[in-house]
């Protein structure tokens, strides 16, 4: 299995500006948030990503992407129909072949191997889709998709999916989606990265076909369905996942990619100087030096 | 090392019937030194046995060898001292602690009768910590369970409303999500196989057959509805609205610690659900969290939540599992609301049923009370198998109990029981609620240890309820109505009493006896629903005698009940029920139209709460919710017909508090109660001078045991005084003193029905009294002296009338002479207590210590009591009750002296001149009897007063004969200065005096003569009381209200005991030790299945001559 097609949604229509957002990258380059997930799809070995976009929002991406643009095939999804539909509409672009998902609100950060590059080589090793997941603790069931099922045997982070839910109560959690070997009170949550079979798209369409008016498609009851039909694996990524639609979200990707770029003793000798003049009755704050 | 032993065979046996055979076989052959060294070997297996359930069994063995067992073997030495210690153990449940120091002591003094009672206590105990330990373990581990005591900060909080609870209607209105939840009857449980432990250990044997119904009250409302419903919605406050529509309760609560307080109001069920339900986790409990952050987590910022409940006036008591499935109900809408089912409305899947149910499982352990497994029957629908099952890997009951918590339910579809089948069966019922409320949690403690013991007569019949139940389904399934009639009619009779003779009362057996006279053959069977029998129970019919039968019921019950409700603790008028099956189990629905409001009750709580505290709606959605209701009660015919029933709440009116009065004021007036003394009381208790502190003698007596010269023993009597006794009873000189003036207030926990009509056990087949029992006796000693003895029996305000139509109906029940009644002469009013005294109480004696959830429950009653008694204020009077509880008698040293009083003495002197002494005893002491021996040895000592004493065990309170600074005489427990004294003291008081009229006479400087003379007898009985201390009690009484709902008061009395005339030193005093059968009380309805089984009541039937 090779993967050679990526697909990011960035269709939210309350959250349009994010991907345009401009943060400084590892490399302490200047980069919207959109090139940053492009460039993470790209290092994975990837050579076509479509972005799935709210109508009209194809041109100012484009511009966002600068040199990249090439790579990139835009997808309107006409109407806010849910996450499941904007993977939907990728369909056509996938043709058939497993794909790399990303969303257009997260940024990922990983020491050596890049986020990407690990659940692609588990995927095609494992010939599978493989969802990345991080161990998140209860309390944050509300926001995200959880997995059930059990552990790879002699691997020390690969599970394979029994289940998917998303934003489970903690009791449904409770009842399926605990897996021996999980810190208690934790689950195994999606982050926001996959690489799924032609089967999701079919699964999709035919949810789709099915749903009540109004209803929108979520993306969850497609995995849930694929992991009875096929081997679905989810792998716990050695890295961190940061979505900046959340509050203080975009600080907080811009201090991971900071942290782990190049100007990292720079940021730490920033904050410590600014904590020191906090705790010494200096304000919450000093004023910052200017960056160079 | 020794021969294995026997017992702890009997419980590692792999061979089931090795296992389960009984105890009382094992043990009839073994000889005292045997049983001890299998007590010893038992102890030993207990203390490195892994497996929980083998433990506890042991642990019943050891209670079964030293309460039956040992002390039924002569050899056993009798008496023998407690240590204090062990007792204390005891008390703050540290049993493993007690057992060893018990042990200890035995092993330094020898095995002995009392100090079997307290192990014998000791192991039982344990067995049941050790059983409820394991129960709230697996409640704790029940998956979907676990988060919530993980979860210890709001931030950390998983739960989210859905968003349909916030989709507020163009008003402002939130919508209300409601749940309605039938009831559940069940047609068998297998001999109470429901019981969590043994379902846990049993799991083959634990069925149960339930049916969810609908309920109306007949002759009031219109048609079965599902009976319990629970409401539900977001309100825009960020506070928890708490309504109970039944108890016209309602709450605003604003702080995380008042949802834990659950004895606080009477809304701890709707605060245990939202605790089971996860909204206010029990692991935040403590943590000084702010519940407007919590709710703003759950709810959003600024908003709150309105949980309202309703039994539609079901009344307490029903054995319907009302409580739980309102609980199961309002959990089940708390878990909708916030996304822990499927889906918002309609009915749940089985896994979300299964949900609820251990969650109201969890939330009856969290409120301190704890029903069966199959008590959440309601949220099922229609007819169900309820069964236990083996755990699976997984479960967390695998590897650890051979059963789970929860059971498993099979609905029966119509395929299994046809629709005819279920027409049949409702228009064969009449359900009714007999009135009597009582505690079923002794009963499924007996059933528990008997169980364990495997007891052969309740083991065989556990087997045969087991059959019965198959036959039970199968006529179900052939829609056989007669069939079932007889089999739940001889599952009653046969091994429900043969498990638990106290599931069968009077009351009971007189309706079925009423219902075939009155209807023969087309009366088709008796059906017990619950617990036990009393209040609500089921009577089969032909289906064309129904109708005439629900009118029929009524009167018989009601009749029933006038004839026995002096004995009798009932709590409410008997109701019949229409009822109709429910096929859809708990099921919920969202109102959220503009009209859509509260059930018309919650507003006739809510809105004069509103008006009277000037509250007035600041928020949307509370205006919204006033206009909807004013808009529905000019639409509405149901709200319109409230609006009287709300300006009746807003105007002031005359309390019923305020209509007793009158009647108090007349009763206390005919019962000759002195207001001066009255005052004085008050005066004193307000000052601090009388108290239960200073009840106590001076820290510096010396109290100690008596010497062997201080007591006789009956055997001391010589043939020779025990003629020239026979003698003196043939010739009619000794008449008997019952004394019941009392209402036993520990034997109902202050019910307040008559002890002395009290039909307490069945004896000779039939239901016997206690003044029954005591006139049978002294026909039997009649018998044998070929004499008439005169009979008195001593009442009071409270029990005189009902005494004497009772004696009257049964033509004094054959006494060999009519009996005296000697009527009270005293009274008193109680008051509210002082806040000291309830500190002193709660805080300076040792209490039983209870297990820890039910230990904070009774904390925060407490803490309530203390809070009532400062508003009440402090020493007034209390009058908030029936006038019969707000009165009380004054203790039984007035008893005797009232015989000088009210001419009762001087009449019997009339009658008899030769008189000469009184057997005085009281109304419980079943063993007290005219005995030559006895009475020889008080005529040959020449004293003025032999009590009867027996040897001491650990339940025997309160008292007994010392040595006070050197001289032997009988101590109350209210006057120890040292609680541990007590211990020290071999003896207890049996109460049971032999008066010398001579020498009682001479004490109040009385003669024949003056006896006639009114006034100088009341100035010698004023002359002799103040020589008697006064003790301030403390008493609960019962305050009865709604539809049998009790509330449970303490207030404060005062008394004289006649013990303490052994005081007087004019007074010659002797002590005659008895046996235990002969001096034992009855005190406790719980100790009537141990004195059942340990040949009391054989014995005391034995010396009883019935009336034929």
């Amino acid at each position: 299995m090779k993967v050679r097609r990526a697909v990011i949604t960035a269709a939210a229509r309350r959250e349009r500006a994010l991907p345009l957002h401009t943060l400084v990258d590892c490399d302490g380059a200047r980069k919207s948030v959109l090139r940053i997930i492009v460039q993470e799809a790209l290092g994975a070995g990837v050579e076509a990503v479509c972005v799935v976009v709210c109508p009209g929002d194809e041109a100012a991406y484009a511009d966002a992407v600068e040199e990249l643009a090439p790579h990139l095939t835009f997808v309107p999804q006409p109407e806010a129909e849910g996450y499941g539909h904007a993977v939907l509409c990728a369909r056509e672009f996938t043709q058939d072949e497993p794909f790399l998902h990303l969303m257009g609100d997260h940024v990922y950060v990983a020491r050596g191997r890049s986020y990407a590059q690990q659940v692609v080589s588990v995927a095609e090793t494992a010939e599978c889709s493989v969802s990345s997941v991080q161990p998140t603790r209860e309390g944050l069931l509300p926001y995200f998709g959880v997995i059930g099922g059990s552990r790879v045997p002699g691997t020390p982070d690969r599970y394979l999916v029994g289940a998917v839910r998303e934003k489970p109560s903690p009791t449904l959690a409770e009842q399926e989606l605990v897996i021996p070997g999980i810190r208690a009170g934790h689950y195994l949550c999606f982050s926001g990265m996959h690489v799924l079979t032609p089967v999701v798209m079919e699964l999709l369409a035919d949810l789709y076909a099915a749903r009540r008016p109004n209803e929108k498609l979520e993306l969850s009851p497609a995995l849930n369905e694929l992991a009875r039909r096929e081997r679905y694996e989810a792998l716990e990524v050695q890295g961190i996942r940061y979505p900046v639609d959340v509050r203080y979200g975009m600080l907080l990707a811009q201090m991971g990619l900071a942290l782990n770029g190049r100007d990292r003793d720079m940021l730490l000798a920033l904050i410590t100087e600014n904590l020191a003049q906090a705790a010494s009755g200096g304000g919450a704050l000093g004023p910052m030096a200017p960056l160079p | 090392m020794s021969a294995p032993s026997r017992l702890v065979g009997i419980i590692t046996a792999d061979d089931a019937d090795l296992r389960n055979s009984t105890l009382e076989r094992a043990c009839a052959g073994m000889s005292t030194e045997q049983l001890l060294a299998e007590a010893a070997a038992l102890e030993v297996y207990r203390r490195q046995e892994p497996n929980l359930y083998q433990r506890v069994r042991a642990c019943f063995f050891l209670y079964a060898l030293h309460r039956f067992h040992l002390p039924a073997r002569p050899d056993l030495p009798s008496g023998g001292r407690l240590p204090y210690e062990g007792y204390l153990h005891v008390l703050e449940r540290r049993f493993e602690e007690a057992i060893q120091r018990f042990l200890r002591t035995m092993q330094r003094n020898g095995p002995s009768d009392g100090l079997s009672s307290a192990l014998a206590a000791a192991y039982h105990r344990l067995g049941f910590q050790t059983l409820a330990d394991q129960v709230r373990r697996s409640v704790r581990s029940v998956r979907g369970n676990q988060w919530m005591f993980r979860t210890g900060h709001p931030q950390d909080h998983p739960l989210r409303i859905r968003p349909e609870m916030l989709d507020r209607a163009p008003d402002g209105g939130f919508p209300i999500l409601r749940e309605r939840t039938p009831v559940r009857m069940d047609l068998s449980h297998s001999g109470w196989s429901d019981i969590f432990f043994l379902g846990m250990d049993y799991p083959e044997g634990a069925r149960v057959l339930n049916v969810s119904i609908d309920l109306a009250v007949h002759g009031r409302d219109p048609r079965p509805v599902p009976p319990v419903q629970a409401f539900l919605r977001v309100i825009d406050e960020p506070v928890i609205r708490l309504a109970s529509i039944d108890l016209s309760v309602e709450r605003r609560i604003t702080e995380l610690g008042e949802v834990f307080d659950f004895a606080r109001d009477y809304l701890g069920l709707l605060k245990a659900a939202l605790i089971a339900s996860g909204i206010v986790p029990p692991g935040i409990e403590g943590s000084g969290q702010s519940l407007e952050e919590l709710l703003a987590t759950v709810v959003g910022p600024g908003l709150g939540l309105e949980l309202v409940s309703s039994v539609n006036d079901i009344p307490k008591g029903s054995r319907l599992a009302v409580s739980t499935n309102l609980l199961a109900s309002l959990i089940a809408a708390c878990m909708r609301a916030t996304g822990q089912t499927g889906r918002l409305t309609g009915a749940l899947d089985e896994r979300e049923r299964r949900t609820v149910a251990a969650r109201a499982i969890l939330g009856e352990w969290l409120a301190g009370s704890g029903g069966g497994w199959q008590d959440s029957g309601g949220v099922w629908p229609g007819i169900k198998l309820i069964t236990g099952r083996r755990p699976q890997p997984g479960d967390p009951e695998y590897g650890v109990s051979r059963g789970t918590l929860l059971p498993a339910h099979t609905v029966l579809d119509d395929e299994a029981v046809s629709a005819e089948a279920r027409r049949r069966l409702e228009q064969s019922l009449v359900l009714v609620h007999g009135g009597m409320a009582q505690n079923v949690g002794p009963i499924l403690e007996m059933v528990t240890e008997k169980y364990l013991l495997r007891s052969e007569a309740e083991w065989l019949a556990r087997r045969e309820a087991s059959g019965v139940f198959d036959d039970l389904v199968s006529a179900l399934q052939a829609g056989d109505v007669e069939r079932i009639g007889a089999l739940t009619t001889r599952n009653f009779t046969g091994p429900l009493q043969t498990i638990i003779p106290w599931a069968s009362n009077q009351y009971t057996e007189t309706l079925i006896a009423d219902a075939r006279t009155r209807f023969g053959a087309d009366f088709m069977g008796f059906w017990m629903l619950g617990g036990m029998s009393g209040g609500g129970m089921g009577f089969l019919f032909e289906p064309q005698v129904r109708a005439r039968a629900m009118d029929q019921m009524q009167d018989l019950m009601s009749s029933a009940k006038r004839r026995l409700e002096t004995g009798l603790p009932f709590a409410m008028e008997p109701v019949v029920y229409d009822f109709a099956i429910n096929e859809a189990g708990t099921f919920a629905d969202l109102m959220e139209e503009a009209t859509d409001v509260m059930p018309p009750g919650y507003y006739a709580l809510a809105v004069p709460n509103l008006v009277r505290t000037s509250n007035l709606p600041d928020t949307d959605a509370r205006q919204a919710d006033l206009d909807r209701f004013g808009r529905a009660c000019r639409d509405r015919a149901d709200m319109a017909a409230l609006v009287p029933e709300l300006f009746h709440r807003l105007l002031p009116r005359r309390t019923h508090a305020g209509e007793a009065n009158g009647a108090l004021d007349e009763l206390l007036r005919e019962a000759g109660f002195d207001a001066e003394e009255h005052e004085a009381i008050r005066e004193d208790l307000r000052g601090g001078r009388i108290g239960l502190a200073q009840n106590r003698l001076p820290v510096n007596t010396q109290i100690t045991d008596v010497l062997p010269e201080d007591t006789l023993a009956p055997t001391d009597c010589t043939p020779a005084m025990a003629e020239r006794a026979a003698e003196a009873l043939r010739h009619g000189e000794v008449a008997v003193v019952t004394l019941a003036a009392g209402v036993g207030s520990r034997w109902t926990q202050g019910a307040g029905v008559v002890k002395a009509l009290h039909p307490y056990a069945k004896l000779s087949g039939r239901h016997r009294t206690f003044i029954e029992t005591h006139i049978a006796k002294v026909r039997r000693a009649a018998r044998e002296y070929g004499t008439d003895p005169l009979h008195v029996v001593t009442t009071s305000y409270l029990t005189h009338a009902a005494i004497r139509d009772r004696l009257a109906a049964e033509g004094d029940y054959g006494s060999p002479a009519p009996i005296i009644l000697s009527p009270g002469r005293s009274i008193g009013l109680r008051m509210a207590p002082m806040e000291r005294d309830l500190r002193f109480q709660y805080e300076e004696m040792h209490h039983q210590v209870l297990d820890a959830q039910a230990q904070k429950v009774r904390e925060s009653a407490q803490a309530a009591m203390i809070e009532w008694a400062r508003s009440a204020p402090e020493g007034s009077d209390y009058r908030d009750n029936v006038p019969t509880q707000c009165a009380h008698p004054v203790g039984h040293w007035y008893e005797v002296p009232n015989l000088l009083k009210n001419g009762v003495l001087l009449q019997i002197l009339r009658l008899r001149p030769q008189t000469r002494y009184l057997m005085l005893h009281n109304i419980d002491t079943l063993g007290a009897e005219l005995s030559a021996e006895v009475l020889g040895l008080h005529m040959q000592q020449g004293a003025a007063l032999s009590f009867e004493v027996i040897t001491r065990r650990l339940d025997d309170r309160g008292g007994g004969l010392g040595r006070v600074d050197g001289r032997p005489r009988l101590v109350e427990g209210l006057a120890m200065p040292r609680e541990e004294s007590e211990f020290g003291l071999t003896y207890y008081n049996s109460l049971t005096t032999w008066i010398s009229v001579d020498d009682l006479l001479s004490l109040f400087g009385l003669d024949l003569e003056a006896l006639a003379d009114a006034a100088r007898v009341a100035d010698a009985v004023r002359a002799v009381a103040a020589r008697m201390p006064t003790y301030i009690t403390l008493k609960d009484v019962k305050r009865r209200w709604g539809h049998g709902q009790e509330d449970v008061l303490t207030v404060v009395q005062f008394e004289k005991l006649w013990g303490d005339m052994t005081a007087l030193p004019e007074l010659e005093c002797r002590y005659v030790v008895v046996p235990r059968l002969r001096g034992q009380q009855l005190k406790d309805q719980a100790q009537l299945d141990g004195w059942l089984r340990d040949g009391s009541a054989a014995y005391i039937d034995s010396r009883c001559d019935w009336l034929p």
